[in-house]
């Protein structure tokens, strides 16, 4: 039987270099007239090597550089390997501690959705909403300065706790509470206006399918999964983070499958992140915000889940006898993204496309760990999306 | 003296001096109000306009990565000029050719009576509508001929074996905003051309000077340098029903062939970046600037001399100020327009267009009855 030959009028390469990617990756789209056909995402250029960085060095310099993967979502992926290697050595976490984490991952997912609602609003090209979404993520990157002392990294999250200097005093409780109160009713008068914007509204709507059984059979995680009516949050999982357990939220669950779900689901999980923070910081026990009493030691393979901002982030390691990271490995939410992406702008028009695939949120620099190079045969490979998913995702069979 | 053709050469440096002076603070001004709506500073108002030709014209000299440089490269100054030709046309110097009503007490020699118009006798909707096509054309041609660094010539391992490659054409992206360019021709232009024709049709003539005459009988009546306000219009366009529709059609069509948001799919950033001018660099993108500098100064002026009645005169400094006026006013209003819109795709650009072009027949149907 012949194989069967798939027509498409042309290839429009987008990238390395592209003023709509933050990061340097390629699109190429196969379009017909201004019509997408197919769409391949190469994520080669921006590999750093962070796993190989990490071999050998004993776990606190490694966890330095685990939150150094992401500018967005650094507190992520450090309270994930921290928890990933506390699980594994049985340390015990103070409740303060745990509320603290809370706190400081809450706001970092605030200002990682607002930076997706800007980011967005920049690709739609509407500059006003872009830049209106910038500055109200100002309030939470000062909130953050004033727990940790950085706007970007707060590295809060350290072995058997956070660190003294995160410590929340009840006058900086008082601080966070007012400007979420502040912030609440700006960001709601926002999403409110950017929802009733008919402009708007006509380039999201209805792009960028992602229907419930691609989501699923393409593992979509976090809030791109969501948005297509995947019930699953990693928040609400007990067993992988006990620290959530106190909070009352709710899981902010979509099936309209389109770029407008996956835009609504990230602005109307900002007003869920605000329940928790002030559960949080009007809840938050006394006691110390920090456990010394743990020995580091050998550990065999741990593996730690988190919710980061864009979804299912995972890290996973053994220690050797000294301590030492043995094995590191990281999958960050965009990983398993990316056949979601590639998939849900199919059939959309080629400016809506890079509009698609923007509506997931990739950070694709921190996903970068995919390029296989065969040195015996000196060629390098692409791998398709189902082989990345067959090998590193993590089916949701539960 | 009076008939002596020398003295358009000097009117017209005035004119073309005073376009490209007030064109370079058009895209400041626009930026500012953007800029204030989005609670920015913004830039100072001569630096994205002016100072930026200057910058772009000192740095060093990058030819363009293109089929043929020469023709890419020259196309801005082409199209600058179709502009400020058009510019020129819809002027007094060019208009106060006519021997009619126009009493020239003060400096009969600075209307001269003849020229441009008994030579040519461009100075009509025709000229305009012709020119403002063959400045649009330009757009595919540039398209045509860019091969951006930042599309197929970025050396990246795509090609690798289990990529999606065989049996595909792999085009430029600025090729793909030349077919767009092309698209907005036959389509996002129309409202334009059709709006343009409204004031003629009202004026029952295709002449400029019939057009500002119907509107402004005043102005033909004074002197030059008169202050007086017996030369405001009386019956401007914009103020009768078909002439208001079209207004706002011809608004519609200046965002369109401006490639400003909500139409600049032409040059959508998110995926042709800049689309047809991509490859322009140093000098070459100082001409890059000024053409969108001469498209928005020629057609916001040409709104406010067909629709408004008060002509480009550089001898009348009240009538000036006021045409002055009313450019950065139309400019405002794109401003403003652009800052709370969003680029739509052809998908919305289609009906869009439709409806305009309907309203504007709508318009240009009623004026041929009036």
């Amino acid at each position: 039987m012949a194989e069967e030959v798939k027509v498409v009028e042309k290839e429009i390469p987008i990238g390395l270099v592209h003023p709509a990617l933050l990061e340097p990756f390629r699109i190429r789209f196969f379009v017909s007239d201004e019509i997408v056909k197919d769409c391949e995402i190469t994520l080669n250029p921006a590999h750093r090597g962070i796993e190989r960085l990490m071999e050998g060095k004993p776990y606190e310099k490694a966890s330095v550089i685990v939150e150094k993967i992401c500018g967005i979502c650094s507190s992520s992926h450090l309270w994930s390997s921290v928890k990933m290697v506390e699980m594994g050595l049985k340390i015990h976490v103070p409740e303060r501690a745990q509320y603290i984490r809370t706190i400081v991952q809450e706001l970092q997912r605030t200002t990682s959705h607002l930076i997706f609602l800007g980011h967005a609003m920049e690709v739609v090209g509407h500059e006003t909403f872009a830049m209106r979404a910038f500055l109200l993520r100002e309030m939470f990157m000062d909130l953050l300065y004033y727990i940790s002392g950085s706007r970007v990294h707060p590295t809060a999250q350290i072995l058997g706790g956070v660190r003294p200097r995160c410590d929340i005093p009840p006058s900086l409780g008082k601080v966070i509470l007012e400007t979420v109160d502040r912030a609440e009713d700006a960001i709601a008068k926002y999403v409110e206006r950017l929802l009733a914007d008919p402009l708007v509204m006509s380039r999201v709507t209805g792009v960028g399918i992602l229907d419930y059984n691609t989501a699923m059979r393409l593992h979509a995680v976090g809030p791109t999964g969501r948005a297509s009516g995947v019930k699953f949050d990693w928040r609400k999982d007990p067993v992988q983070n006990p620290a959530y357990k106190p909070f009352d939220f709710n899981m902010v669950v979509l099936d309209w499958c389109d770029t407008k779900a996956r835009v609504a689901t990230r602005a109307l999980e900002i007003f869920e992140q605000f329940k928790i923070l002030r559960q949080a910081v009007k809840n938050m026990p006394d006691g110390p915000v920090i456990d010394r009493t743990w020995r580091m030691g050998r550990m065999d393979f741990s593996h730690g889940y988190l919710e980061a901002p864009r979804g299912e982030v995972y890290h996973s390691t053994s220690l050797d006898d000294h301590g030492l990271v043995r094995n590191y490995k990281i999958r960050t939410p965009s990983c398993t993204n990316l056949p979601s992406m590639e998939e849900a702008c199919i059939g959309d028009h080629l400016t809506d496309a890079v509009l698609t695939i923007a509506s997931c949120d990739p950070c694709l620099s921190c996903t970068n760990r995919f390029t296989v190079v065969d040195l015996r045969r000196d060629k390098t490979r692409v791998m398709t999306g189902v082989e990345i998913i067959g090998k590193y995702g993590r089916r949701r069979t539960r | 003296m009076i008939d002596n053709p020398v003295w358009i050469v000097p009117q017209s440096i005035i004119i073309l001096a005073i376009a490209i002076l007030v064109g370079t603070m058009l895209p400041g001004f626009e930026r500012k109000i953007q800029a204030r709506i989005q609670q920015r500073i913004g830039p100072p108002i001569l630096t994205p306009g002016f100072w930026t030709l200057f910058k772009f014209a000192y740095k060093k000299k990058v030819s363009p990565n293109s089929l043929m440089p020469g023709l890419y490269v020259s196309l801005p100054p082409i199209s600058i000029s179709l502009l400020l030709i058009i510019l020129l046309f819809t002027s007094p110097p060019f208009m106060a050719l006519f021997p009619r009503e126009r009493v020239v007490s003060n400096i009969p020699t600075v209307f001269s009576p003849i020229a441009w118009y008994t030579v040519l006798g461009w100075s009509s909707v025709i000229a305009v509508v012709g020119l403002l096509k063959v400045e649009e054309l330009m757009y595919v041609f540039m398209g045509s001929l860019s091969h951006s660094v930042l599309s197929l010539d970025m050396p990246i391992p795509d090609l690798a074996s289990g990529a999606k490659v065989a049996g595909f054409r792999r085009e430029y992206m600025e090729q793909q905003s030349a077919v767009r360019a092309f698209k907005m021709i036959g389509v996002g232009s129309f409202p334009i051309y059709i709006a343009l024709i409204v004031p003629f049709t009202l004026a029952k003539s295709v002449f400029v000077v019939d057009l500002v005459r119907l509107q402004n009988p005043g102005w033909f009546a004074s002197g030059s340098f008169a202050l007086s306000l017996a030369s405001l219009p009386q019956r401007p366009n914009i103020l009768t029903f078909p002439g208001a529709i079209a207004a706002i059609a011809y608004f519609i069509g200046f965002m369109m062939l401006l490639s400003e948001k909500p139409f600049s799919i032409l040059k959508a950033k998110m995926d042709v970046i800049e689309g047809p001018m991509l490859e322009y660099g140093a000098i070459y993108r100082s001409f890059v600037y000024l053409l969108r500098e001469s498209v928005m100064f020629v057609l916001a002026s040409v709104f406010v001399t067909f629709f408004i009645g008060i002509p480009l005169d550089p001898f009348q400094p009240l009538l000036l100020a006021i045409h002055l006026l009313l450019v950065f006013l139309f400019i405002a209003f794109e401003a403003v327009m652009a800052a709370f819109s969003p680029i739509l795709t052809f998908k919305q650009i289609y009906p869009f267009s439709f409806t305009m072009s309907a309203m504007a027949m709508f318009a240009l149907l009623l004026a041929a009855v009036m």
